[in-house]
Parts: C-alpha cells; sequence; structure tokens
C-alpha cells in the first residue's frame, strides 16, 4: 500500500520504539521510548499536500508531546525527587492520567476522533491498535487502582454515548475504540496475558472492518446506503460489525466473556453492569451502521458501482474465522 | 452417540442448500431427520442419551421435535421465495443454521453453552426478520426483537458465571443439588426469560416482530423462540425455589392481569397478524404463571400448552400468509368474506382457530386445564383473572373467524387461487399433531 521506502523507515522506527518502551529497565527509557514513538508516527501521517493532514499532525504531535513532557516530569518528581513509591499518590494518578492521555482515553479523549477524522484508514488502523500497545503496557507496571476503575467507567459511558450522534465511520471506529479501552484497561489490572487476549482479538476484528472500508474507499454512513454492494461484500460487513459488538456466536463474544469471568470473580457487580449496558447502546449504532447489509431489497441505485481496489479473497477467510473461531478455539486442545 | 448423530445430519445438510435445484430436497432430509429422532429411546425421570457435551430429557425431546417439525414446515410454507428466485439458497442456510442453534440450546449439558445458542440463535432470526420481511417497519423490528432480548439475557450471564464461580459445575444435571437463593441473582436469571416468554410488561417486541416477520419467521417465532423462555424457567427453577417461592406472586400476577388486558386488546386490532400476535402473549401469560406456580400440575399444563400453542399459533400465521399472498394485505377490513372464494381454507381457519381457544379435542385443552387446576390450587381469587382471560380467548378466536370467514367480500378481489395442496398439506401438518396428541399425551406429561 505504500511505495514510498521512507514510509517504511519510519514504520520500522516506530515498531522499534514500542519495543524500547516495553522493555526498558528504567522509568527514563519508557519515555524515551514514547517520544521516538510520537517522532516516527508524525511523517507517516503528514502529507505535506493535504491541508487537513497537515492540521491533523500538528494536532497529534501538540497533545502527545504534551502528555509525553507530562508523564516525564511526574516520573522525575515522583521516583527522582521524592522517591516515593506510594500508589495512592496524586502524582501517581498524574502518571497514570498521562498514560491515558497518550492512548486517547477517556477523560482526555477529545482529540481522539478529531485526529481520526483527519486520518486516512491505513493510518487509523496504526493509531488504534499499535499506538496503544505501549501506553497500555507502561500502564500496567504503575496504576492507582481506584483511579482506573473510575476511568473505566467513564471509557465506557462516554465511548458509547458519543458515538450516538455520528454519521462519519472513522468517528464511529474511534468512539467504539475509547469503548474498548475501557475494556483493556480492566484487563491489564488483572493480567497482561489477558490484555494480549484481548488486544489481539480486538486488532484482529478492527484490521478486518478497516481493510473492508479501505477497499470500499467508505468515509461515512451515507455511502454505505447509496452503493450496489455486492451480497457477499454485505455478509461480510454484517459478521464483523456484530462480531466486534461482542454476539454470540461470533468471535468477538469470546473476549468479552473471558473478561466477565474475572470481573466477576473479583467481585466488580455494578461494573459488569454498566460494562454490559454500554455494549449494548454500541451495538445499536452498529446495526444502524449495516441495515442496508441486513436487507435483501432496499432502494439500490443501479448506476452507482463498487469498484474494488484488490480481491477479496483474504477478508472472506477473515470473515469465516469470525464465525467459526468460537469451534475452532476448541481444536486447541489436540 | 445418538444426539450427535443428529448434529451432524443438520451440518451436513448445509452444502445441500448451495446447491440446485435442492429446496424441497431439503425439506424432505428435515422430515426424514423429525422421523429418525422421534425413534429416540425416551425414558422419562432422568437424562438419557448422553454423550460428550449432550443430554435429552423429556421436555428437551418434546421441543426439539417441535422445532424441526416447525423448520420443516416453514421451509414448506416459503414456496414463493423459491418461486422468485428471492436468495432462496442463503434462506435454507438461515433455516438449517436457526435449527442447529436451537437443537443445540435444548441440549447441551452445559449451563454456558446453553446461553451461547440461545443467544446464537437471535441471529438467524433478525436475518429472517430485516431480510425476507415485506415492510419497511421490519428495521424497527428487528431493533426492538435484538435490544428487548439481549437486554434481558445479558444478566443471564452474569448469572451463570456467577453461578460458575460458586459452584465450580456447569452441568445442568447437577445444579439440582445446590440452593442459590439470593435475590439478585434470582431476579437476573428470569429476567431474560421473562422478556422472551413474553411477559406483560416487557412484551412490546413481540407484536412489532411477529407482525414484520415473513411467514417462516413468524412460524419460528411463535413456535419455538418464545418456548425458549419457558424451557429456560423450567430448567433454572430448580435451584432457586426458595426464592421463588417467596416472589412469585409478583410474575403471576403482572402476567395473568396483563393477560387479561392483552386478551382484551385483541379486540381492537385491525391487522390479522397482529391479533394472531397478542393471542400469543395472552397464552404465554398463562404459561408464566403455571411455571412460576411450582406444582406438578403446573409445570405439565405449561409445557403442553407450550407445544400446542407453537403448533396452533404457527397454523394461524400460516393462514395468514395464505391470505397475504394473495389479497396482499394483512388488514381485516379487506380479507372479509373469504368463505366465498376459500372454502377449503375456511375449515382450516376453523380448525385452529377452534383449537386457539382451547376447545376439544385439542392440546391447547388439556394444557388450559391442567393451568386452570393448578393457578386455582394457588390461590382461589386467580379464578376470576382465569375465567376471564379464556372467556375472552375464546371472544377473539371465534372474532378473527367470523370477520374473516363471514360477510360480504372486499369488491376490490380480482381472481386467486383457491388453495393449492402445498398449502393444505402445511394446514394438515399443523392441525394432526394438535388434535391427535390428546389421544396419547403420556409422554409429554407423565414425568414421573
Amino acid at each position: 500500500m505504500n511505495n514510498n521506502s521512507n514510509k517504511m523507515f519510519f514504520l520500522f522506527i516506530l515498531f522499534f520504539s514500542t519495543l524500547i518502551s516495553i522493555s526498558s529497565n528504567s522509568w527514563f527509557g519508557c519515555w524515551i521510548g514514547l517520544e521516538i514513538n510520537l517522532l516516527s508516527f508524525i511523517p507517516l501521517i503528514s502529507n505535506s499536500k493535504n491541508l487537513l493532514s497537515v492540521e491533523t499532525s500538528l494536532k497529534y504531535f501538540l497533545t502527545q508531546s504534551l502528555a509525553s513532557i507530562n508523564f516525564l516530569f511526574m516520573i522525575l518528581i515522583k521516583f527522582s525527587l521524592l522517591k516515593n513509591f506510594n500508589m495512592n499518590n496524586i502524582i501517581s494518578i498524574m502518571m497514570n492520567s498521562s498514560l491515558l492521555m497518550k492512548m486517547g482515553s477517556a477523560p482526555f479523549h477529545f482529540w481522539f476522533p478529531n485526529i481520526v477524522e483527519g486520518l486516512s484508514w491505513m493510518n487509523n488502523f496504526m493509531l488504534m491498535t499499535w499506538q496503544k500497545i505501549s501506553p497500555m503496557i507502561l500502564l500496567s507496571y504503575y496504576f492507582n487502582k481506584n483511579f482506573l476503575i473510575f476511568m473505566i467507567i467513564t471509557n465506557l459511558i462516554i465511548g458509547s454515548l458519543g458515538g450516538l450522534n455520528q454519521t462519519s465511520l472513522r468517528k464511529l471506529l474511534a468512539f467504539s475504540s475509547i469503548n474498548n479501552l475501557g475494556w483493556m484497561i480492566f484487563s491489564i489490572m488483572i493480567s497482561e496475558n489477558l490484555w494480549l487476549f484481548y488486544f489481539l482479538i480486538y486488532s484482529m476484528m478492527i484490521s478486518m472492518m478497516i481493510s473492508l472500508f479501505f477497499l470500499m474507499n467508505m468515509y461515512f454512513m451515507n455511502q454505505l446506503f447509496i452503493n450496489n454492494m455486492n451480497f457477499f461484500i454485505k455478509l461480510n460487513l454484517l459478521i464483523n460489525f456484530l462480531s466486534l459488538g461482542g454476539l454470540p456466536p461470533f468471535m468477538g463474544f469470546m473476549p468479552k466473556w473471558i473478561i466477565i469471568n474475572f470481573l466477576l470473580i473479583n467481585k466488580f457487580y455494578f461494573l459488569t453492569f454498566i460494562f454490559m449496558m454500554t455494549s449494548l447502546i454500541i451495538i445499536y449504532y452498529y446495526i444502524r451502521i449495516i441495515y442496508s447489509s441486513f436487507m435483501f431489497n432496499y432502494f439500490k441505485m443501479k448506476w452507482v458501482n463498487l469498484l474494488m481496489k484488490n480481491n477479496m479473497s483474504l477478508i472472506n477467510l477473515s470473515s469465516f474465522i469470525s464465525i467459526s473461531s468460537m469451534i475452532l478455539s476448541t481444536f486447541i486442545f489436540m | 452417540m445418538m444426539m450427535m448423530k443428529f448434529l451432524f445430519m443438520m451440518i451436513f445438510m448445509i452444502p445441500l442448500c448451495f446447491m440446485k435445484n435442492m429446496f424441497w430436497l431439503v425439506q424432505m432430509m428435515l422430515f426424514f431427520m423429525m422421523f429418525l429422532f422421534m425413534n429416540l429411546n425416551l425414558n422419562i425421570m432422568c437424562f438419557f442419551n448422553m454423550s460428550y457435551m449432550f443430554y435429552c430429557d423429556i421436555i428437551s425431546f418434546g421441543l426439539i421435535l417441535l422445532s424441526i417439525w416447525i423448520c420443516s414446515l416453514m421451509i414448506m410454507a416459503s414456496e414463493s421465495l423459491f418461486k422468485l428466485n428471492f436468495y432462496f439458497n442463503f434462506f435454507l442456510f438461515n433455516v438449517i443454521f436457526l435449527l442447529i442453534m436451537l437443537y443445540l440450546t435444548f441440549s447441551v449439558l452445559n449451563l454456558l453453552l446453553f446461553y451461547f445458542f440461545f443467544e446464537a440463535s437471535l441471529i438467524p432470526t433478525l436475518l429472517l426478520i430485516i431480510g425476507w420481511g415485506y415492510q419497511p417497519e421490519r428495521i424497527q423490528a428487528g431493533m426492538y426483537l435484538l435490544f428487548y432480548t439481549l437486554f434481558g439475557s445479558l444478566p443471564l450471564l452474569m448469572g451463570i458465571i456467577y453461578i460458575f464461580n460458586d459452584l465450580n459445575t456447569m452441568t445442568i444435571y447437577f445444579l439440582k443439588f445446590f440452593n442459590m437463593n439470593m435475590y439478585l441473582l434470582y431476579i437476573s436469571m428470569i429476567f431474560a426469560f421473562l422478556v422472551k416468554m413474553p411477559m406483560y410488561f416487557v412484551h412490546l417486541w413481540l407484536p412489532k416482530a411477529h407482525v414484520e416477520a415473513p411467514v417462516s419467521g413468524s412460524m419460528i417465532l411463535a413456535g419455538i423462540m418464545l418456548k425458549l423462555g419457558g424451557y429456560g424457567l423450567l430448567r433454572v427453577m430448580i435451584f432457586l425455589q426458595e426464592v421463588n417461592l417467596k416472589l412469585n406472586y409478583i410474575w403471576i400476577i403482572i402476567s395473568l392481569v396483563g393477560g387479561l388486558f392483552i386478551s382484551m386488546k385483541c379486540f381492537c386490532q385491525v391487522d390479522m397478524k397482529s391479533l394472531i400476535a397478542y393471542s400469543s402473549v395472552a397464552h404465554m401469560s398463562m404459561v408464566i404463571g403455571g411455571i412460576m406456580v411450582m406444582n406438578y400440575w403446573g409445570f405439565i399444563g405449561s409445557y403442553i400448552l407450550m407445544i400446542s400453542h407453537g403448533l396452533c399459533s404457527s397454523g394461524m400465521f400460516c393462514l395468514a400468509n395464505i391470505n397475504y399472498e394473495r389479497l396482499h394485505s394483512r388488514s381485516l377490513y379487506i380479507n372479509s368474506g373469504m368463505m366465498n372464494f376459500m372454502p377449503s381454507m375456511s375449515l382450516w381457519w376453523f380448525l385452529l382457530l377452534s383449537s386457539n381457544m382451547a376447545a376439544p379435542p385439542s392440546l391447547n385443552l388439556l394444557g388450559e386445564i391442567s393451568l386452570i387446576n393448578s393457578l386455582v390450587s394457588w390461590s382461589n381469587i386467580s379464578m376470576i383473572l382465569l375465567m376471564m382471560i379464556s372467556f375472552f380467548s375464546a371472544g377473539y378466536s371465534l372474532y378473527l373467524y367470523s370477520y374473516i370467514q363471514h360477510g360480504k367480500y372486499f369488491q376490490g378481489l380480482y381472481s386467486f387461487y383457491v388453495g393449492s395442496s402445498r398449502e393444505y398439506l402445511l394446514l394438515f401438518l399443523h392441525w394432526f399433531p394438535l388434535n391427535m396428541m390428546i389421544l396419547k399425551v403420556d409422554f409429554i406429561s407423565i414425568w414421573f
């Protein structure tokens, strides 16, 4: 997709910077990784011919550098100046907040839908999946439990209610990403393995959807209704969105089920209720997107032809995995 | 072993749906599977045919039989999809997928897997309603169906996982040895089934979904999907007995008084399918009453009423569709005086509506008598409510029959088919088990 070797170079540094950040021995090394991450992501998203893209990369730079300088300052005050490792401090809360701001989690999420609106689909994929890895893992090293539970609730509610009035597909996926961040922050509090499981399945589902939207070149909801889509594309869209919503029998049910299991083991009853009710609201706006793919006789315009960029066999395989993965996952015991 | 072979038979029917000209073959295979399934050894008092993760109980047996029967009749009723070439391959796949999910719901041993397939059966139903329905209101109907059911069943997931963490087992058979008597657990476990049944206050999805669904969707919704709620209640009550005995009066009163209001509302309906949908709610309200009372006659009566209501409502939706295919309207004003045009259908309207009002010798009669016995034994005052519900069900059944068959016909009619053999067979296959099973009821009504 990128025939530009500069982009390959910056992508390599992006991957490397995350690895620096999560595997360093000192907090200073984590900060260095975050800064290199920012530094290498900016050339990937800015395109000097497009004014919107330049503005988006500038906004991204401002918010992320604010967050990382905040992170550095809190690290230095806490661990070098005061040498205080107590987690119930205001300073540890501010450390967690700066990492939450790097991820785009509520209540520091206001930059996220804005920036997602200005990026192309592939850059969005990077932003929604890879850029969350290093702040998440850094969060898992030192977190304040009560603060994070409050942030989880905020994430869930904002992610579900914020997407109700959107028509742009990118902003809808941004709010769904904020909601899923709530699930992921909880899983980080339980164990890093659990987070990895949720994150991998979430990335797989998001990648299927984003590649589908990229191939169809769709950015807004009304484009889904007026196009003359092939039956298999519609089925694909249906399966992927229902899977992302967490409905059985699709693959997306499994991570949610396991997280609810851990929630109930740790006796977070009311929190589980909030998790479930917000996911109902999310399913509502997913279904609103895919109305047209459910209905087989709706108002179609014959002169709008959908031109697919590449072939669809990989996408068909991935939606087959979405349906059958609950059964296939039992084969891991063989 | 015995349960697994039917599962594989259904799974391997799926490639058959996508081959050319195999529409009627799939229906024949489903009838064949029904015949094979009927020959299972039926033991009362225990779980039989246990293998890997499957079992069969007397309740599961009857409901699986009903679901296979209704699915094969669904395909028979949807010949117009085949004639008009309207995605019938995917329709067949949908029906078989739904049958697999329902079969698995009734036959897995694990409570969490029961939940999984309970939820999974919603997806093909939603696809049936929105994909093959007729009116634009079907989107809203699909939303109501999905969200009412999901809102009820997410707390059920919470309850099931709580039980797993407490008891370390999910096998349905072992649950009878435990007592989980907590109020919040009780509410979360039974709310899902009450929404699905549906109980009066949470019944709004049913008139919408039944009316906007195509004939196959209406048949499966009225036939089996409502009974999933009843089946779940029967399984879950075992370990919640004490709380139920303290709190059941709430549900019985809501459902019986609600059944009374719904029966009265039936008289105001203009839409045929809407009337049949509301009568489903009224029958199910008695079923809820019977299960909640927790005596033996209550369970027997509700189970018999579930099976007979499945056959009867499904048959009535077929009749409504037969009229709809000819006149393209479900309204009572247009569908009047049909006795002049389709006298054979008039016979079937009469037979099925008389079963609906629980006239002898139908199975509904046995169910209602058992339910009346059990509810009156619980409290004498429920005599008033039951009297009114039974009276009004006779009332609106007669009202529907008389309005459709008698009177002056709509002058805008031109000419149409009197009634093909396929439609006759469809209705016969609905009516025959309903009225002939009363001759040997012991396989569904003697549980020990």
